[in-house]
């Protein structure tokens, strides 16, 4: 916290001209999946867009508005310096909660396919769990970075724990168990990078492996749900569908893939091809190369993104990039092995790919603090 | 870098192992879409195909049936099918007025099956003709089409109803040829493809066409003109003697080729009851085949044909000159049989076996097969396929009931003799005494000649089958004389036809009903054929309980006349061709 700047207003000065460029690199891989985000969109989309708003450019539209608003997102937060921002993961964590507690006010909390996960204001419906994530890594940081010494004691990672938990209650009271296990994914990453000793760690994760088990019990569709995944075919119009097609949509893809926009289940086939399984399309459209391709940019990102969280001036900067990263990653992993079948179904983003302005501008916004980290750091 | 109490190598440790751990993640499903991708692929992929389209069937246009001349029995006229696809279909109501003036469907049932998006394909209309459908298309109406479909003709509507069976709505064949050749009649389906999206709207302009492979086509032993004649005759007979029912057979006896089969009552194959489940049963049930009789007198051809044979071979039988017992009855191991005639005045003296015949004397036929024995007449028998199918082509033959051998008590063996306690179908009989008056050959029965394609291309085509042999040539000779003198002297007179040589035998047969003789009902029957020294035309006539008149002599001798004059027109055989 102690470089010498200039004094500014701290929100004024971080909206003057910038300090270089940063890792430039890690900006075009960010902006480049973004991009390719908003052109499979479309190609997901148009179709069912069509059927369903009379405008094949319906989805479209909406995801170029998110795509220009993360942008702006991005260059907001990566001028803004944390460092010099007192506390400013506390005030985040708390709207993050409030939002939703909200969610789950009758009236003010929109119910899609079963699930209640978004507020409505106006024509603009927000889904505050996209949000909560970033909320809580920069609190995780902030409250670590105040007394590095904190992740050593029990008591010391405490308010991290109780907020973590706080999070990952009110998501699963939505429901959205894949959130929540992101969430909780990224608890423990945040300790564990933090430098949390491994012994509290074990002791922390038993409890937590021990639950898994009775929340999936707890309600009735989950089960189904797991067991659909291990034999999608036991349930071919119920639980297994979205498993089968999507694996149909794997398995037309080949190697190289069918073509941009030639997709055959994007045409009301495949549920959420836009959306939740828009990696299905990519599949689909540019085959397993195509996946190999996508995923090595999105290992790039991840890789370049560690690499400045390992370059980072300040024990708070290296805990926010490295916190906004592993939640990029794992939530990527998690997409990529629901598509493919590994995990049973559930409805979470691809990051950045995705339909769903929320989770876009959100993650953009978090990659923009970290390029403003890059563009802090040390020179390479 | 200010990490006071942080060690710098700590986080980084952590830090790789982070990256390590999600490198290890990304391997895990990037392997995981290579096996999907790659090799799961094939299977996959197969079944997705199933869904990425909707089809049409193309109706293959089902095999004709003809006649062994050539005459179209069973034909084809073409008509169309018009469905809709609820989920392809653009304004239902506009739609729906466009069609309710070209179909004779009203609007209101129009919008509500356009509208029906619970299944995929919806029939507007069946059999329509190719104006209205082609009209319907001239429209260019978005998810209404029209597909080729058949509609079964049968130009010669009630006749050998039977024998040629029909077709269902859908076209397959239910009963009689129609279902027995059902697999080579039928042809192959065709589809068209529409790729489609999850609900059935079309994509795209594309459309798959998978033709249809045609029906072959059949063609029968039947003779049209015969089994017009026929069926005209009989008729007249069910018609005059007011009787339950009257059937024929007609058959060629060189080779056994079925040149008439009636069953009366009959129906029309063009208007069928479906209605009377019942009813239909009934009507379209090929009795001729199915079901069994007691024959009684005809059978002794059979039984004169054994003891011919055996008298030939020098074994224990009666010679032509022998003279049988005048007595009216026979006492056998306690049980009395008598002759249906009283024996007085002279009636039934001092018969030989041609008296025999032309009287139809059943003592002296119990003589007969007392002599040849229990062994020697059932050997006879099996030759002349009793108790066993003939193995016509045509599905659901009866096999007649015939007392076991081992069991046999001399009673009933003597009674077999003259055509009772014997049941037999008539086309087992109509066989027995083609193969006693044809040289001795027992060749199998059949209707159907040829399969072929419509372009002429024989697929199949059916010679005669030679089963085995029952008697000699000279046996069928001396038989034949005989016969051809119960038609000149005997009962068979009334079938007697000036300028021919037929030769036959009668029969009139008790009916019985719950094991017991139902009084007043008979069975009226006469085998016979022509020319008498080398048959061509056989016909067995039987006529089913005729009220008033039941003697084989009076009620079907004079139709197997009538149908012999008929033939012998037809074929220029006879006086006329002289």
């Amino acid at each position: 916290m102690g470089k010498a700047e200039g004094r500014r207003l701290p929100l004024l000065g971080a909206l003057s001209k910038g300090r270089g460029a940063g890792d430039v690199w890690f900006l075009a891989g960010v902006v480049s999946l973004a991009a390719l985000g908003v052109l499979f969109v479309y190609s997901a989309s148009f179709y069912s867009a069509e059927v369903q708003y009379g405008d094949k450019f319906y989805f479209l539209k909406k995801q170029l508005l998110g795509f220009i608003l993360g942008l702006a997102a991005m260059l907001l937060l990566s001028r803004l310096d944390f460092s010099r921002w007192k506390r400013p993961g506390l005030p985040a964590l708390l709207i993050a909660l409030v939002l939703l507690a909200a969610v789950l006010i009758p009236g003010v909390g929109q119910t899609h396919y079963g699930a209640t996960r978004w507020i409505g204001v106006g024509p603009v419906s927000v889904q505050p769990s996209e949000l909560t994530k970033f909320a809580f890594v920069l609190f995780a940081a902030g409250y670590f970075a105040k007394d590095p010494s904190r992740p050593r004691s029990f008591k010391g990672i405490l308010p991290v724990l109780g907020a973590g938990i706080a999070v990952c209650a009110l998501i699963l009271l939505e429901p959205n168990l894949s959130v929540t296990m992101v969430t909780a994914a990224l608890l423990f990453g945040m300790l564990f990078l933090a430098g949390t000793p491994l012994k509290t760690l074990a002791l922390l994760l038993l409890p937590v492996l021990l639950a898994l088990p009775v929340l999936i019990l707890m309600e009735p569709y989950r089960l189904r749900r797991f067991t659909a995944f291990l034999d999608p075919w036991s349930s071919p119009q119920d639980e297994g569908y979205q498993l089968i097609q999507s694996l149909y949509a794997l398995a037309n893809g080949n190697l190289f893939g069918v073509g941009l926009f030639n997709s055959r289940q994007k045409f009301r086939f495949l549920p959420f091809a836009e959306s939740d399984f828009i990696l299905a399309v990519i599949a689909e459209e540019t085959g397993f190369f195509g996946v190999l391709c996508l995923f090595a940019l999105i290992g790039f990102v991840v890789f370049r993104g560690f690499r400045i969280a390992a370059r980072a001036n300040t024990y708070f900067e290296f805990l926010l990039v490295s916190g906004v990263m592993f939640a990029f990653a794992v939530q990527a992993a998690l997409n990529a092995l629901v598509v493919s079948g590994c995990v049973p179904p559930t409805g979470l983003p691809l990051p950045l790919i995705s339909a769903g302005n929320t989770s876009l501008i959100v993650t953009m916004a978090g990659m923009g603090a970290v390029w403003g980290v890059s563009r802090r750091g040390r020179p390479s | 870098m200010r990490k006071a109490n942080v060690s710098l190598t700590v986080l980084r440790k952590r830090l790789f192992a982070v990256i390590l751990a999600i490198t290890f993640l990304f391997c895990l499903f990037l392997a995981r879409f290579a096996y999907v991708q790659l090799v799961w692929e094939r299977e996959l992929t197969a079944r997705a195909v199933g869904q990425w389209t909707r089809e049409l069937p193309v109706v293959p246009e089902r095999g004709n049936i003809y006649d062994t001349n050539g005459e179209l029995l069973a034909g084809n006229a073409t008509a169309y099918t018009l469905y809709a696809r609820a989920n392809a279909v653009e304004n239902a109501e506009e739609t729906a007025k466009t069609l309710a003036s070209l179909l004779p469907l009203d609007y209101d049932t129009l919008v509500e099956k356009l509208n029906d998006h619970t299944r995929s394909e919806i029939v507007l209309l069946r059999k329509t003709a190719k104006e209205t459908a082609a009209a319907v298309e001239g429209t260019g109406l978005k998810g209404v089409y029209y597909a080729r479909d058949n509609l079964r003709i049968y130009p010669y509507g009630a006749l050998a109803s039977q024998v040629l069976g029909f077709v269902s709505s859908d076209g397959a064949g239910l009963t009689g040829i129609e279902k027995g050749y059902d697999s080579f009649l039928a042809g192959t389906k065709g589809e068209i493809l529409y790729e489609t999206d999850l609900v059935g709207a079309e994509i795209g302009e594309g459309a798959y066409y998978i033709p249809a492979e045609d029906g072959l086509s059949l063609t029968l032993t039947l003779d049209v003109r015969i089994q017009s004649l026929a069926e005209e005759v009989m008729a007249r007979a069910l018609e005059e003697h007011q009787a339950k029912a009257a059937r024929c057979i007609v058959l060629d006896p060189n080779d056994f080729s079925i040149l008439a089969m009636v069953n009366l009552p009959s129906y029309d194959l063009n208007d069928i009851p479906r209605g009377d489940t019942a009813q239909l049963n009934l009507l379209s049930r090929n009795a001729a085949v199915s079901d069994v009789y007691e024959p009684g007198s005809t059978f002794k051809i059979v039984t004169a044909a054994a003891n011919i044979e055996e008298y030939l071979r020098g074994n224990a039988a009666f010679s032509p000159e022998r003279v049988f017992s005048s007595s009216r009855t026979r006492n056998v191991e306690g049980s009395v049989i008598r002759c249906w005639s009283d024996h007085k005045n002279g009636k039934h003296a001092n018969l030989t076996l041609q008296a025999a015949l032309n009287n139809s004397c059943n003592p002296c036929f119990v003589d007969i097969v007392l002599a040849l024995g229990r062994e020697t007449f059932y050997d006879y028998l099996e030759k002349f396929n009793f108790g066993k199918a003939t193995g016509i082509d045509f599905a659901g033959e009866a096999v007649g009931m015939l007392l076991p051998e081992a069991t046999l008590k001399n009673s009933d063996l003597a009674r077999i003799g003259f055509g009772q306690s014997i049941a037999v179908t008539p086309l087992q009989l109509a066989c027995a005494a083609a193969a006693a008056v044809n040289g001795g050959y027992y060749y199998a029965p059949r209707l159907v000649e040829s399969i072929s394609s419509e372009s002429g291309a024989v697929y199949a085509a059916f010679s005669k089958r030679l089963l085995g042999r029952t008697v000699s040539e000279e046996t069928s000779r001396i038989l034949n004389e005989m016969l051809e003198g119960v038609v000149t002297n005997g009962s068979g007179s009334k079938a007697y036809v000036e300028g021919l040589r037929v030769a036959g035998k009668t029969g009139t047969a008790q009916k019985y009903e719950n094991g017991k003789i139902a009084a007043g009902k008979y069975v009226s029957s006469f085998v016979g054929y022509f020319p008498a020294d080398a048959p061509r035309y056989l016909a067995l006539v039987i006529v089913d309980e005729p009220q008033g008149s039941y003697y084989g002599s009076t009620v079907a001798a004079p139709c197997a006349g009538e149908l012999f004059g008929g033939i012998a027109r037809l074929e220029n055989i006879g006086e006329g061709s002289i």
